[in-house]
């Protein structure tokens, strides 16, 4: 096999970029592929937690990567996606036990047990996210429609391409009611300023807690807005670039009919 | 009029090329001056031959005679073209010859000032992101954008074929003449020189705007308004 390694990466912090990693794995997994999610961020892992996987963890990447443990051993097999595999963080160790360099060693090792791997990468540009985007094939950059997040994902990208990895946009956490009042940043303005490929636009939903509570995926979640446009950003990065990008709109459709009716719909 | 005769010969050369100007003290006798010119002529050697020559004597008038006896002996002998006298400049004619060396100067500025001008631009293409760092030492183009959390600084002018977002620092460290322009001027902040200007509220529309110095504030601009250039005479290397 020749597994295709993405970062899942932000620099800002809690904008979604494990609920990203968990969704669009599972979704990957689900369409019969072979899939593995690694926790990066050592020392805070929660990917298990959101998979609901905490419980089975007995060896970590950190000993995978130091060679105490297999592969096998480190990486959990989920619950109910056959193909799903989490490669979990250490808790204890800090972010400087890895280096890159082994990062890139073991991505190799990786890269014949899987079709996809994610890396869950922590916030910020330090070690953690060396260590994320040392081997990575591509990147996914998960941005919020706030400034700050702008800020920072615009950040990310720069530090991406000097890597010569050429990034993905995900906006997540979308209120399309606020957005149409324009008291929402806008995809637009925010393509604007990134220029970067837009590959899904994710909403505000509700489920993404229950899920994370209930330990049923998103994807899985047939009402979920957000668990659907995981679902098509997954079939994207699967090969079907075609697919169009929905964008999220707010329900009363009423209104929205007649604004375009008048020609005020920008 | 301040003697042009400092030295003790009393033949001087004041310039080669197709025309030849003598400087003689008349008050020498035509002997001398003669025996003088020989040996001045003699070592021009073939330059000689059909030049021009003005003879100066150092004054506008008076003096012909000589003039004509020295004139056909250069003729005869050296076989120059012609002899002619030397115009000397009356003070009106200096105005005017001031004037004209003006008007040349402008000639060259307005048709070539810029033909041996090594300008310092630094021109890149593309989009600069948070947290990125320009810097030009002299002026900065820039088609693209500026993004903001980004920075671009400048020696002298900055110019942004596109969207100013970020930071924009020209004529650092202390040129209060220099600009920034952007087609989409929405910096976070600028500073010009010495001087530092942020929150400057941006136009409802996207229009090519322009900051400078004025009075010690720093001013924005709609650029094609106040056209700052446009006015200026002829092109000139800045
Ligand atoms: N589309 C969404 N709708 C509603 N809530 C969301 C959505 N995406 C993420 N969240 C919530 O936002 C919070 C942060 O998400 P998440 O942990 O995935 O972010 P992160 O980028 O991984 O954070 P960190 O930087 O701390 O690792 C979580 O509580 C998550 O449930
Ligand atoms: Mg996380």
């Amino acid at each position: 096999m020749d597994g295709k390694i993405i970062v899942v990466t932000s620099g800002k912090g809690g904008v979604g970029k494990t609920t990203a990693t968990a969704s669009i794995g599972a979704a990957l997994a689900l369409e019969g592929k072979k899939v593995a999610v690694v926790d990066m961020d050592i020392g805070l892992r929660n990917l298990d937690v959101v998979m609901g996987l905490e419980n089975r963890i007995v060896f970590n990447i950190v000993d995978a990567v130091k060679g105490r443990c297999k592969l096998k051993q480190a990486a959990i097999k989920d619950r109910r996606i056959d193909n799903l595999f989490l490669i979990p963080a250490s808790q204890s160790d800090n972010k400087n036990v890895l280096d890159p360099e082994e990062m890139v060693r073991f991505s190799s090792m990786l890269r014949r047990h899987f079709d996809y791997v994610f890396m869950d990468c922590p916030a910020g540009i330090e070690r953690g996210f060396e260590n994320s985007v040392a081997a990575a094939d591509e990147a996914l950059v998960i941005c919020t429609p706030e400034v700050a997040a702008v800020r920072d994902a615009d950040r990310v990208i720069g530090l991406l391409y000097a890597r010569s990895i050429t990034p993905k946009l995900v906006v997540n956490r979308i209120v399309p009611a606020l957005v149409e009042r324009g008291d929402m940043l806008s995809h637009v303005d925010m393509v604007d300023v990134l220029s970067v490929e837009l590959i899904g636009l994710v909403e505000m939903d509700d489920q993404v807690v229950v899920s994370t509570n209930t330990g049923v995926p998103l994807v899985m979640q047939k009402t979920s807005k957000a668990g659907a446009a995981f679902r098509r950003i997954a079939m994207r990065l699967n090969g079907q670039v075609d697919l169009p990008i929905q964008v999220p709109e707010a329900s009363g459709g009423l209104f929205k009919k007649f604004r375009s009716k008048f020609g005020l719909k920008k | 009029m301040k003697t042009t005769h400092p030295e003790k010969t009393p033949v001087r050369l004041k310039g080669v090329g197709n025309s030849l100007c003598v400087m003689l003290d008349p008050m020498t006798s035509a002997d001398h001056l003669r025996t003088e010119l020989e040996k001045l002529f003699t070592g021009l050697k073939n330059e000689v031959e059909n030049a021009r020559v003005t003879i100066d004597v150092g004054a506008p008038e008076g003096y012909d005679e000589l003039i004509d006896e020295l004139g056909r002996y250069l003729k005869e002998t050296f076989k120059v073209g012609s002899v002619e006298r030397a115009r000397r400049k009356k003070p009106r004619s200096r105005r005017i010859a001031a004037e004209s060396k003006v008007d040349r100067l402008r000639r060259r500025d307005m048709e070539r000032s810029w033909h041996d001008y090594r300008t310092d631009v630094l021109m890149l293409t593309g989009r600069v992101r948070s947290g990125q760092k320009v810097t030009a030492r002299k002026h900065l183009l820039i088609l693209g954008d500026v993004n903001p959390g980004a920075e671009v600084m400048a020696g002298g002018d900055i110019l942004i074929m596109g969207s100013l977002l970020g930071t924009a620092i020209a004529g650092h460290p202390e040129g209060n003449e220099n600009i920034i322009l952007a087609l989409d001027f929405r910096p976070t902040q600028v500073q010009i020189g010495s001087y530092v200007a942020a929150g400057l509220p941006a136009s409802p529309v996207k229009v090519t705007e322009f900051a400078h110095v004025e009075n010690g504030n720093i001013v924005v601009e709609n650029y094609l308004e106040a056209n700052p250039f446009g006015r200026l005479p002829w092109p000139q290397a800045r």
